[in-house]
């Protein structure tokens, strides 16, 4: 599921960050795909989520956008998705 | 690296929805199968307004629409109350085995007003329909009753105006970018304590519907049934308001693919308890069910969750989904009371089709699962036209401008 280790996640460094804590779905998932276009490409976007339920959109929605999904941590109730905007927008 | 435990791969880690929603398909077969009822849970709710109706002093059980779906006895009489307590008892010991179980309070005020709206609009339509997603998905069409289909396609075109509505800049909160160097501290609540009383919960629940089945096989056995069903929705959080829902907004299928496979999974099954005698649950194939499913669409999106995804969601600590769980108890006892008015025009005066009797045995299973492959080939144009589209339009905005762009 996630393309990274977690070892290889705690080392990662994201450039920009999506604090949705508290907002139920679809925002989460719907304010990831607004604010992936401002970032510059190889920009690392951390979205911070506590709606457990974005497990299921906002992995598949940044992937199914033309991101690169690199993983999630899940610390209790927490969950941080990492995308990064790929070099060459893909079709 | 070390290999993950137990606990850590299946008691935390998030469980992949397909397979879970393929499950509770199988599942709710046999829950047909030993109950003779299906799966459902917003009839207990109304039932639960209902009480609460008579403790205020009046008499809903002569009201028509629990003269037909019975007001006798507690919760703890009734299959239907049982499955839903152990539904709420499942995810809540999942919850609390991933550490998962946190007040979160919403984030903006509008939020109330949205969760008790949606809530209500979408039990008071899950009720004139007959029964919500689970009675229509789960157990309507696998059921093979017609206006299951009718209700389905409904609630399709109500999610899409209810997406209009929740993405209404009312409900929107402003997208706020920071620049960081380094990724968010978070220190996640002990768990020690949590696990452990989940284990209780769920073996003490489990304990008791097992004495419960010696005496009374159907109500202990659905609270077992519905313990397994709690398990599931939370674990891999299975979201029929996202089913539709994210059609609209991103594209995605992921969720609406799981649910065709569980009904898959479920319809033979179904069928195969028909052949062997039990009978069917069919309800009017009337406006009642286009109307209700319409509504309870338009609801769900609005509230963030339907009836069963407002169940672990609440449980999990998230107070959103308890103002939604009120507004729905109440919009579905709301449409009890009006039930004797609305029934004779939207619901009694239209035959309730069951497919196996109207196409035969075979034509009515072939026309089900026809309808299903019919739905998933709709389902994967429909994700590729608007992925193309969305792509089209990135590539449009990705300018050297526009990557630059606003950042808060």
């Amino acid at each position: 599921m996630s393309p990274l280790t977690p070892g290889e996640l705690d080392l990662l460094v994201p450039t920009h960050r999506l604090d949705m804590h508290g907002e139920p779905c679809p925002y989460p998932a719907v304010a990831t795909l607004e604010a992936l276009p401002q970032l510059a490409p190889g920009d690392v976007l951390e979205v911070i989520s506590d709606c457990a339920q974005s497990v299921n959109t906002i992995p598949h929605d940044a992937r199914n956008h033309g991101y690169e999904y690199l993983g999630m941590r899940q610390d209790g109730p927490t969950l941080r998705y990492y995308i990064r905007v790929p070099a060459q927008p893909r079709p | 690296m070390h290999a993950p435990s137990f606990r850590e791969k299946y008691l935390v880690r998030f469980w992949s929805p397909t397979p879970a929603v393929a499950v509770a398909g199988v599942l709710s077969a046999y829950y047909f199968g030993v109950t003779g009822t299906f799966w459902a849970v917003t009839g207990e709710f109304t039932r639960w307004g209902g009480h609460l109706m008579q403790l205020a002093g009046a008499h809903p059980e002569r009201w028509g629409y629990f003269r037909a779906i019975g007001l006798q006895g507690l919760p703890w009489d009734r299959v239907d109350g049982w499955v839903v307590l152990g539904m709420f008892a499942g995810a809540l010991a999942a919850a609390l085995w991933a550490n998962n179980v946190k007040l979160r309070a919403p984030r903006h005020g509008v939020r109330w007003v949205q969760g008790f709206l949606g809530g209500f609009v979408a039990g008071f339509g899950a009720r004139l329909a007959m029964g919500c997603n689970l009675a229509a998905f789960f157990t309507g069409i696998p059921q093979f009753s017609l206006h299951a289909w009718m209700f389905t396609v409904a609630t399709a075109a109500g999610s899409w105006a209810g997406v209009r509505v929740a993405l209404h800049p009312v409900f929107r909160a402003p997208v706020r970018v920071e620049k960081v160097t380094a990724a968010a501290q978070v220190r996640a609540p002990a768990a020690g304590r949590r696990f452990w009383l989940g284990a209780l919960l769920f073996a003490a629940f489990a304990g008791v519907a097992l004495v419960v089945a010696t005496r009374q096989l159907k109500l202990g056995l659905a609270g077992l049934f519905g313990l397994a069903f709690g398990l599931l929705i939370e674990r891999a959080q299975i979201c029929f308001t996202a089913a539709f829902r994210d059609l609209w907004i991103t594209g995605r299928t992921l969720m609406a693919k799981a649910i065709l496979a569980g009904m898959a999974a479920s319809a033979v099954g179904t069928f195969s308890y028909v052949l062997l005698g039990v009978a069917p649950k069919i309800f009017w194939a009337g406006p009642n069910a286009l109307v209700g499913g319409f509504l309870f669409g338009l609801g769900i999106v609005v509230a963030g969750g339907c009836e069963t995804g407002w169940m672990y969601r609440a449980v999990e600590g998230q107070v959103h989904f308890w103002v939604v769980g009120v507004g729905n108890i109440a919009g579905a006892t709301v449409l009890a009371w009006l039930w004797d008015r609305v029934a004779p025009a939207l619901a009694l005066a239209y035959p309730k089709v069951n497919l196996l009797q109207a196409l035969g045995p075979v034509g009515g299973l072939a026309i089900t699962y026809a309808g299903l492959l019919t739905s998933f080939l709709l389902l994967v144009w429909w994700e590729r036209r608007f992925l193309t589209r969305a792509g089209g339009e990135r590539a449009r905005s990705t300018s050297p401008a526009a990557a630059t762009g606003v950042l808060g």
